[in-house]
């Protein structure tokens, strides 16, 4: 942006845009503190009640991630990438292990890789609940919101089961996972799983139907199926608009080819079918939740890290694995170097695709590690498709999109 | 079977019976919780939860069992575990006294992700179930060798009753109390 259209002589200040705004025009910074779901602001310029221009102000929450990455060794990213988004930590850092496993040619144990997808599916139900949480508080529906931040407890209360955290599982590693399951924990999950599926049902006559939320969410931010592909919009947003494009299905990652679930696909393009596509969305997910525990309970046996490592376990490692499904870690662990070359690796987290490079020279940390999250390919969505609303509608737009500030600015 | 696309259309609903209907729809959940309402709170620290043993909260360290290789303080990513030297002296052989090394920890920057519990060749680390603890200022959270041996009190124990959280077809999330 120039300081275009100021008197020659105006003082300018380095580093601070200055902007002659339109006489008619009314400028207001919505955020940085905390307008939604994290720290960002936007600036929106309204003539009238009408936005004519709408800026992201984006990277409040940089925390360096990709270089800090580069300063640890190979394990100890995974517990930092985590933090990009703790409510979806298992889909946030299972490409970074997948790209480390191609780096070392290690492939995990099909156990490991059921666990790893009953994990990623509970965070995506759970991701999914606290975006339809924010989002019912941000258009006034705050019965939404207690009720899915009430559900997704349950779920977050099955991840803690399965991993020992609430939120930051640190759960896959190359080669496996940390943790078998519990006993009961399929038992669990069945439960919870009906328990959902009713309550979907009482979302719909609440939420997703009450012709109060349909009013100000139908039409409401349009993207058009080449709007989507054009700005680059991912995950459920984009399948919202018709694409049909989802990473568990473009290029299939652990078991989820082996699995029996559908991508549902909306074609609207606007809130209200964002909004059916994450519930239908939680629907397939409880299916493969469902799955993933009947598998896991039917094929014992195996042990939740690749066979290899696990034969060279010493006598207490496997004692403890045996009495409490806990995958001790070898010293070597902290220390270990992966053989030089790239690898690249993707994702589908409840918000979207999510891309890592990682690139080795040799040594025990990562010469590069390139990620690029789903809310960072969204935020865009901000400039193009909110001006033409109304004020009212930034709030429908905003929790309709799902945008998560501290995974976009990483 | 292989996941597939399944393409499906948003029910317009736009007639005025539609309306009414799932307005009424609305009204009649919302009697329902108000007759039954579905609560979880959890009165703390009248009550607290007691997790499962595999939770990952606080560290206790049994120096008995430490073998000082260090790979603990290796492992932990966030720099929490730090190695302190300690000069020892074994009672049969009290005029040589060895140099010894162990683990503290700093919770101040512990994230609990456990890495140092499990990388310990010897199980000389464990996790006691629980997180609420709280330190009156910060330099309390550093952890000298011989509290790091103790296991922590949780201050809610004195005062409050313990529950346990099970998933309820019915009910989501019910708190049932323990004892
Ligand atoms: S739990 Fe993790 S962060 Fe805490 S001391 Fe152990 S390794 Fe370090
Ligand atoms: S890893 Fe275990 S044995 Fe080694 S120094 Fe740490 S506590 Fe002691």
């Amino acid at each position: 942006m120039t300081s275009g259209g100021l008197e020659a002589g105006a003082q300018r200040i380095p580093g601070v845009t200055v902007k002659k705004i339109e006489k008619e025009v009314y400028e207001i910074f919505i955020g940085p503190q905390h307008p939604g779901s994290g720290h960002m602001r936007i600036i929106v310029r309204l003539d009238g009640d009408i936005i004519v221009e709408a800026d992201p102000d984006i990277g409040y929450v940089h925390r360096t991630m990709e270089k800090l990455s580069e300063v640890r060794e190979w394990l100890k990213p995974i517990p930092l990438l985590e933090r990009m988004t703790i409510i979806d930590a298992c889909n946030v850092t299972l490409p970074y292990v997948n790209a480390l496993e191609k780096l070392m040619d290690k492939t995990p144990s099909t156990r490991a890789s059921y666990l790893r997808v009953l994990l990623c599916e509970i965070n995506r139900v759970a991701s999914h609940l606290y975006g339809m949480g924010i989002f019912g508080v941000f258009i006034g529906h705050s019965t939404m919101y207690m009720w899915a931040f009430g559900d997704r407890e349950v779920f977050v209360e099955l991840a803690e089961v399965l991993t020992g955290a609430r939120l930051t599982h640190t759960y896959p590693i190359p080669g496996g996972v940390r943790r078998d399951m519990p006993q009961d924990l399929p038992e669990m999950a069945r439960r919870t799983v009906r328990y959902m599926r009713g309550r979907l049902e009482e979302y719909r006559k609440i939420f997703v139907d009450n012709p109060v939320i349909v009013k100000r969410l139908a039409g409401v931010g349009v993207i058009s199926k080449s709007r989507a592909i054009e700005l680059g919009v991912v995950g459920p947003n984009l399948r919202a608009s018709g694409v049909k494009y989802d990473v568990r299905i473009a290029e299939p990652y652990e078991v989820y080819g082996e699995l029996d679930f559908e991508i549902p696909v909306f074609e609207e393009g606007d809130a209200l079918a964002r909004t059916w596509v994450r519930v239908e969305e939680i629907k397939q997910s409880l299916n493969i939740i469902e799955q993933a525990v009947n598998w896991l309970e039917t094929h014992k046996g195996e042990p939740v890290i690749a066979k290899e490592d696990f034969d060279k376990l010493p006598k207490l490692h496997k004692e403890v694995y045996e009495k409490e499904g806990r995958v001790k870690l070898v010293p070597a662990h902290a220390t270990m170097k992966i053989p030089a070359g790239k690898a690249v690796a993707r994702g589908e987290m409840g918000r979207g695709e999510i891309f890592y490079y990682v690139e080795s020279d040799g040594g025990t940390t990562p010469y590069r590690v390139r990620v690029v999250t789903p809310s960072a390919r969204n935020a865009i969505v901000f400039k193009h498709i909110v001006p033409g609303h109304t004020l009212m509608d930034l709030p429908a737009i905003y929790g309709s999109i799902d945008y998560f500030p501290p995974e976009s600015d990483r | 079977m292989p996941p597939k696309v399944s393409l499906k259309k948003l029910a317009r609903k736009g007639g005025l019976f539609d309306g009414v209907k799932s307005n009424i729809h609305a009204l009649a959940i919302g009697v329902k919780y108000l007759v039954d309402p579905q609560r979880s709170t959890l009165l703390y620290p009248k009550e607290y939860i007691e997790h499962r043993p595999g939770y990952r909260g606080f560290i206790v360290f049994v120096k008995e069992k430490c073998i000082s290789c260090a790979a603990c303080s290796r492992i932990c990513p966030s720099a929490a575990m730090k190695m302190v030297r300690v000069t020892e002296i074994d009672p049969k052989h009290p005029d040589k006294p060895r140099q010894k090394q162990y683990p503290v920890i700093n919770y101040q920057r512990c994230i609990f992700c456990g890495f140092c519990v499990d990388v310990c060749p010897t199980e000389a680390l464990y996790h006691v179930p629980f997180h609420d603890i709280v330190y009156e200022n910060l330099a309390d959270m550093f952890m000298t060798l011989e509290q790091f041996q103790v296991e922590p009190q949780r201050p809610a124990v004195s005062e409050g009753l313990p529950v346990v959280y099970e998933v309820d077809e019915g009910k989501g999330l019910v708190k049932r109390r323990r004892g």
